[in-house]
C-alpha cells in the first residue's frame, strides 16, 4: 500500500497563488475557506521574502482523528486524512486539538447567495461543502485514486509541490525527502507533508559579504 | 422559468445597473436546469483570456451539456500550466452579474443613472449602424474611432471592420498604455520588436529588467528561465522590486529609482566600454552612432550613476561584469513596465543597446530572433494578420491618423493608435463615435477628463462582459461579449502551432467579439467581406494562409497543427540578408544597423540618442514616488475583482505596498486607512508595509473602480510613446 505525502520546495515558490485557485475550482470550497494559503514570510535583514504554501499536512498520528466525538475524520490505507462531512457535527474539536490549524468550518454564505451556479448542481461529491461542517484539503483523494496528482500539484507553475508515495524509494518525492523537514515534528504528528528550506539565507549572506568586501 | 413582463422589467431597470441582476438570474438558473445528470461529461477545449498576455494558455474543460463543469490545463498545450486568473475564469461564466443582453442608455449622458433598459440585437445593430452612416456621412468616416481594450481576442475582427468601414483611427490598449510603448523603441533600436528570448543551451548570462515572469508568464517565460538557472546560468536582475524573480534567479539585483533607466544603462555601458568588455566588430559594423554613444556614457561613473539611480556603484560593476564577461547573454524586458515614465522611450532604448554593445544580437544562446516566424503573421498574433486586418488599405489612410502630429514616431511605427489624447481628439470634434471592445477608461491618467469626453461624442458603445459604471455609464449602448468558453475565434497560434477552440453556447443573447464585428459589417452593406456574420469561415480565410481550415484544427484538437518551418534556424541573420524586406544584409532601421541615433527619432526632431532626462521631480510635500500597476498574479487591470470571488478574496480591497521603514517614519501599521497623494489627485487604500517595495518608493495595483490610482497620474506624456507616467510620479502617504 502506498503512503502518500508531499514536498514544498520553498526555493521555487513564488507566491503565485495558482495552487489556491487550483484547490477551490477543484473542490468548489466555501467563501473564505482555502484549504491551500500561502503565508508571506519577510525577512528585512535578508530583504527576501518567502511564500509557503500550507495545507492540511495528512499527519501519521493525526490528532484530529483521536479529537472528533463523532468519528467523522479519519485516515485512509494510503495515508490521506479525510473528514465525512456528513458526519461532521460541527463541534470544532479538530480545529482545537490540529496543532497547524488546518480544518475551518464551512460557513453558510455561498459566492452568489440565492443563485443556482451550473457547475455546483450534480456536482460530484468531493465537491459538495456543507454548511457548518468541517472542512480541509483531501489531498485531491478522488483524483489519487483515479492516478492523478492532487490538483495544486498539477497547477503548480513552479512544480514547488512533489506528490508521491513515500514508501516508494524510487518515487521523485523519496529522492528529495532527506533535504526536507517536517514542521513542528516535537509535536508528535509525523506530517506527511514536509518542506525544502529556501537557500535564500546562503544567498543573501553572498551578497552581504558581497557589498562590505 | 417564471416569465419576467416587459412592465416588470422597465420597473427593475430604471434603478440602474444593480437592478438588471435580478433578471440575469433567471438566465442563469435555465442554464442550470440544463446540467442534468442525464448529459454525460465531456471534453472541451478553450484558450484563456484571464490575463491579456499572448500567446494565450490552453484550458480542457469538461461539459455537461452546454454547461461548463470543471477545467483543467491542456495536456500537451506549449504553456505547461494555468494560473490562478485561468482556474477564476470557471466562476466568471456564471456570474449572476453577467450582462445577457444588448442595453441601451434612455437618460441623457450627465445623468446620475443611465437608465438602461434591455433591446434587442436588431435594434442594437440599427441603431450602431445608423448612427455610423450619419456620422460618415457628416463628418467623414476618419471620426469614427474602432477600439479593443481587454481581452485582445477582437482585434483581428474589428480592424477589418474600422478598414472596411473606411477610418484609420483603431487603436487599442496596447497602443495606449501596453505593448506598443516598447514595441516602438524596439523598432526604433533593432528595427523589428522583441522582448527578447527564453535562454538557450548556449546562454551563459541573462539580463532581466522590469518584469517579473512567475507574475506575468508562469506557464511559459518562467518554465524556461527556471531551467536555466539550474543550468548555472548568471542572472542580473533589475527591478525596484523585490520579486520572486529576483529572489530565485538574480546573482545580482539592481533597485533603481523610477524613470532612471535609461542613466543605469549608460552606467552599466560605461563599465562595458572603460573595462573592454564589448564586442569591438559588432560595435564598428553594426551600431550606427557607436561613437555618440560611447561619448555620452562616459559621464555616467558609477558614482555619477549611484547619484542618480540609488543603486550602488559597487553593484553596477559587478552586473557589468557579469553580463558582459559571461557571454553569450540572453535578455528578457517588459513588454511594457519599463515604459511607463516620461523618458518611456528613450529609457527603453537605452536598456536594448546593452546586449547590443556586447554583439549579443541573434547570436546562438543571445537576444535571438525567430528564423522562422509563421508566414502572415506580420510579428504577435494578437495584433492580427495584416492581409486579414486590411493593414495596406489602413497605411494608405495613414495621413487621418489623429495621432500625427502629437506623437509622429509612434504614429509612423505603428497600426494601432495612441488614444492618451482622446480628450482633446473628441475636444476638437475628430473624434465624433467611439465603438469599443473591451473599453476601461481607468487606463487612462485623471480618468474624469475622458469620462467628461465621452459624454459629449454622438455615440458610443462598448462590448463587456459585467457592467462596469465608471466606463458604462458613459456610453450610449452596452453589449453582451461572450467568455472565452463561449468563443470560437480567434484560434491559438504559438510560434508554428495552431490550436482550436470547442465552445460552449453563450448565455443569454452574448454574442462572440467577433461575431459582433462581422454582423456589424454584414449590416454596413458588406456580407462578402464578413462572410455573412459565420466567424468560423473569418477563420478559415485567415487558416487559408497556412492551407488548412478550422475543421482540420479540430480533428485532433488536442495536439493542434503543426505547420513545418521552411528554413534551417539560422544566426546572425542580419549578416545574410535574411531580416530586412529587401533582402539586403543589415537590420531592418533606416541606417540598417542596430540604432544608438536613431535616424527616425531625428527626422521628428525628438532626443534621437537614448538619454536620460529627469521627469518628475520629489519633494518635502512628495517625497516618494508611486509604482503603479505592479504586477499582482491574481489581478489583471481591472478585472479579476468582481468578475471571480475567488479571485477577489485573495485581496478583497486595495493595498498600498509601502517598505516597513516609510512607514513605521509617518505612524503607519499594516491595515491602517491611508491617504495616497500626489498634486494631481488622491485616494484612500489600505497600507501594506512590506519588503516587496523598496525605501522611498510606494506601489499599488491600477484597476481598483473605487480608488482609482490614475487619479494620482497626470495628464503628460512621452514624446516618442504618448505614454503616461504611470510609474514615476512623486506622492506622499498619510496616515488617514
Amino acid at each position: 500500500m502506498a503512503r502518500y505525502g508531499l514536498i514544498v520546495d520553498l526555493n521555487v515558490c513564488t507566491g503565485c497563488m495558482t495552487c489556491v485557485l487550483a484547490c477551490k475550482q477543484e473542490n468548489l470550497t466555501k467563501p473564505g475557506i482555502q484549504w491551500n494559503k500561502v503565508l508571506e514570510l519577510e525577512s528585512p535583514t535578508l530583504d527576501q521574502i518567502t511564500y509557503v504554501r500550507q495545507a492540511c499536512m495528512h499527519c501519521d498520528h493525526p490528532p484530529c482523528v483521536e479529537a472528533c466525538p463523532s468519528k467523522a475524520i479519519s485516515k485512509r490505507a494510503d495515508g490521506i486524512v479525510l473528514i465525512d462531512q456528513k458526519k461532521c457535527t460541527g463541534s470544532k474539536t479538530c480545529i482545537d486539538a490540529c496543532p497547524y490549524g488546518v480544518p475551518r468550518l464551512n460557513p453558510k454564505e455561498d459566492y452568489f447567495p440565492g443563485n443556482a451556479i451550473p457547475y455546483e448542481q450534480n456536482a460530484a461529491p468531493y465537491r459538495i461543502q456543507l454548511a457548518g461542517k468541517a472542512s480541509k484539503c483531501t489531498l485531491c483523494a478522488h483524483r489519487v485514486d483515479k492516478g492523478k496528482e492532487p490538483a495544486c500539484v498539477e497547477g503548480c507553475p513552479s512544480k514547488a509541490l512533489i506528490f508521491g508515495d513515500l514508501d516508494d524509494p524510487k518515487s521523485p518525492i523519496r529522492q528529495r525527502l532527506w533535504q526536507s523537514k517536517q514542521l513542528l515534528a516535537e509535536q508528535g504528528t509525523h506530517p506527511k507533508v514536509s518542506y525544502i528550506a529556501p537557500k535564500n539565507a546562503f544567498r543573501g549572506s553572498e551578497q552581504k559579504i558581497l557589498e562590505n568586501r | 422559468m417564471p416569465k419576467v413582463t416587459r412592465r416588470a422589467f422597465m420597473k427593475v431597470a430604471g434603478v440602474g445597473a444593480a437592478a438588471l441582476a435580478l433578471s440575469d438570474r433567471l438566465l442563469v438558473s435555465r442554464a442550470g436546469a440544463q446540467a442534468g445528470a442525464q448529459d454525460k461529461e465531456e471534453a472541451g477545449y478553450t484558450i484563456c483570456d484571464g490575463c491579456n498576455g499572448v500567446p494565450f494558455c490552453g484550458i480542457k474543460f469538461y461539459r455537461r451539456g452546454d454547461i461548463v463543469t470543471r477545467i483543467e490545463p491542456w495536456p500537451g498545450f506549449p504553456t505547461a500550466t494555468l494560473c490562478s486568473k485561468a482556474y477564476g475564469t470557471l466562476q466568471r461564466i456564471y456570474h449572476p452579474q453577467r450582462i445577457k443582453y444588448p442595453m441601451k442608455r434612455t437618460k441623457p449622458k450627465g445623468s446620475p443613472d443611465p437608465g438602461y433598459v434591455r433591446i434587442s440585437w436588431d435594434e442594437a445593430y440599427d441603431m450602431i449602424v445608423g448612427h455610423l452612416m450619419r456620422i460618415r456621412e457628416k463628418y467623414g468616416p476618419h471620426t469614427v474611432f474602432f477600439y479593443v481594450g481587454d481581452p485582445k481576442e477582437p482585434r483581428t475582427a474589428v480592424q477589418r471592420l474600422a478598414a472596411t468601414f473606411g477610418s484609420v483611427n483603431y487603436g487599442d490598449e496596447s497602443s495606449t498604455a501596453c505593448r506598443k510603448g516598447a514595441n516602438t523603441a524596439e523598432v526604433l533600436t533593432y528595427g523589428y520588436g522583441t522582448t527578447g528570448s527564453p535562454p538557450g543551451k548556449d546562454t551563459r548570462s541573462m539580463l532581466i529588467w522590469g518584469t517579473n515572469p512567475p507574475y506575468s508568464g508562469p506557464a511559459n517565460d518562467w518554465q524556461e528561465l527556471l531551467k536555466a538557472k539550474e543550468r548555472g546560468v548568471k542572472f542580473v536582475v533589475v527591478d525596484p522590486r523585490n520579486t520572486p524573480t529576483a529572489t530565485i534567479l538574480a546573482d545580482i539585483h539592481l533597485q533603481p529609482r523610477l524613470n532612471t533607466t535609461a542613466a543605469l544603462a549608460a552606467g552599466v555601458m560605461h563599465v562595458i566600454f572603460k573595462e573592454g568588455l564589448y564586442d569591438e566588430a559588432f560595435c564598428a559594423k553594426w551600431i550606427h552612432g557607436i561613437d555618440e554613444l560611447k561619448e555620452y556614457v562616459k559621464a555616467f561613473t558609477p558614482e555619477k550613476t549611484e547619484e542618480i539611480t540609488w543603486v550602488p556603484a559597487k553593484k553596477i560593476v559587478d552586473a557589468a561584469r557579469l553580463y558582459a564577461g559571461n557571454g553569450p547573454g540572453g535578455m528578457k524586458t517588459s513588454p511594457q513596465g519599463t515604459t511607463h515614465d516620461l523618458n518611456a522611450g528613450n529609457n527603453h532604448r537605452a536598456i536594448l543597446m546593452i546586449p547590443a554593445i556586447c554583439g549579443y544580437i541573434d547570436v546562438a544562446g543571445g537576444v535571438e530572433d525567430p528564423t522562422n516566424p509563421l508566414e502572415g503573421l506580420g510579428g504577435n498574433w494578437s495584433n492580427g494578420p495584416p492581409v486579414f486586418c486590411m493593414r495596406k488599405k489602413m497605411n494608405d489612410m495613414r495621413e487621418h491618423r489623429v495621432d500625427n502630429k502629437d506623437f509622429p514616431a509612434f504614429a509612423e511605427l505603428n497600426f494601432d493608435v495612441q488614444t492618451n489624447r482622446m480628450v482633446e481628439y473628441i475636444k476638437e470634434g475628430r473624434v465624433k463615435a467611439f465603438l469599443a471592445w473591451g473599453l476601461n477608461m481607468m487606463i487612462w491618467p485623471q480618468t474624469q477628463e475622458y469620462q467628461k469626453a465621452f459624454e459629449s461624442l454622438e455615440f458610443s458603445m462598448a462590448v463587456d462582459f459585467f457592467y462596469r459604471p465608471w466606463t458604462h455609464n458613459y456610453v450610449d449602448m452596452v453589449l453582451p461579449g461572450a467568455v472565452n468558453y463561449e468563443r470560437l475565434a480567434p484560434f491559438a497560434v504559438h510560434g508554428r502551432k495552431l490550436f482550436g477552440r470547442m465552445p460552449v453556447k453563450p448565455v443569454g443573447e452574448c454574442k462572440e467579439d467577433w461575431q459582433i464585428a462581422l454582423e456589424i459589417g454584414v449590416r454596413l452593406g458588406h456580407p462578402e467581406i464578413f462572410f455573412n456574420g459565420n466567424v468560423e469561415a473569418a477563420c478559415d480565410d485567415i487558416l487559408k494562409m497556412w492551407g488548412v481550415n478550422y475543421a482540420a484544427l479540430r480533428k485532433d484538437i488536442e495536439k493542434g497543427v503543426v505547420i513545418p518551418p521552411k528554413k534551417p534556424n539560422t544566426y546572425r541573420k542580419y549578416e545574410v540578408g535574411m531580416m530586412r524586406q529587401d533582402g539586403k544584409p543589415g537590420f531592418p532601421t533606416p541606417s540598417g544597423k542596430v540604432e544608438a541615433v536613431s535616424l527616425i527619432l531625428k527626422k521628428h526632431g525628438l532626443t534621437a540618442l537614448p538619454e536620460y532626462k529627469e521627469g518628475l521631480k520629489t519633494s518635502q510635500e512628495y517625497p516618494l514616488i508611486l509604482l503603479s500597476g505592479g504586477r499582482v498574479p491574481y489581478i489583471t487591470h481591472s478585472k479579476w475583482r468582481d468578475d471571480a470571488p475567488w479571485l477577489l478574496e485573495l485581496q478583497p480591497q486595495p493595498l498600498l505596498d509601502i517598505h516597513p521603514d516609510d512607514a513605521a517614519k509617518r505612524g503607519i501599521k499594516k491595515g491602517d486607512e491611508v491617504v495616497l497623494k500626489s498634486q494631481w489627485g488622491e485616494i484612500r487604500v489600505k497600507a501594506k508595509p512590506t519588503i516587496l517595495v523598496r525605501h522611498g518608493i510606494v506601489g499599488i495595483m491600477h484597476g481598483w473602480s473605487k480608488a482609482n490610482v490614475n487619479q494620482l497620474v497626470p495628464r503628460q506624456f512621452d514624446p516618442i510613446t504618448g505614454y503616461p507616467p504611470f510609474k514615476e510620479v512623486p506622492v506622499q502617504v498619510i496616515k488617514a
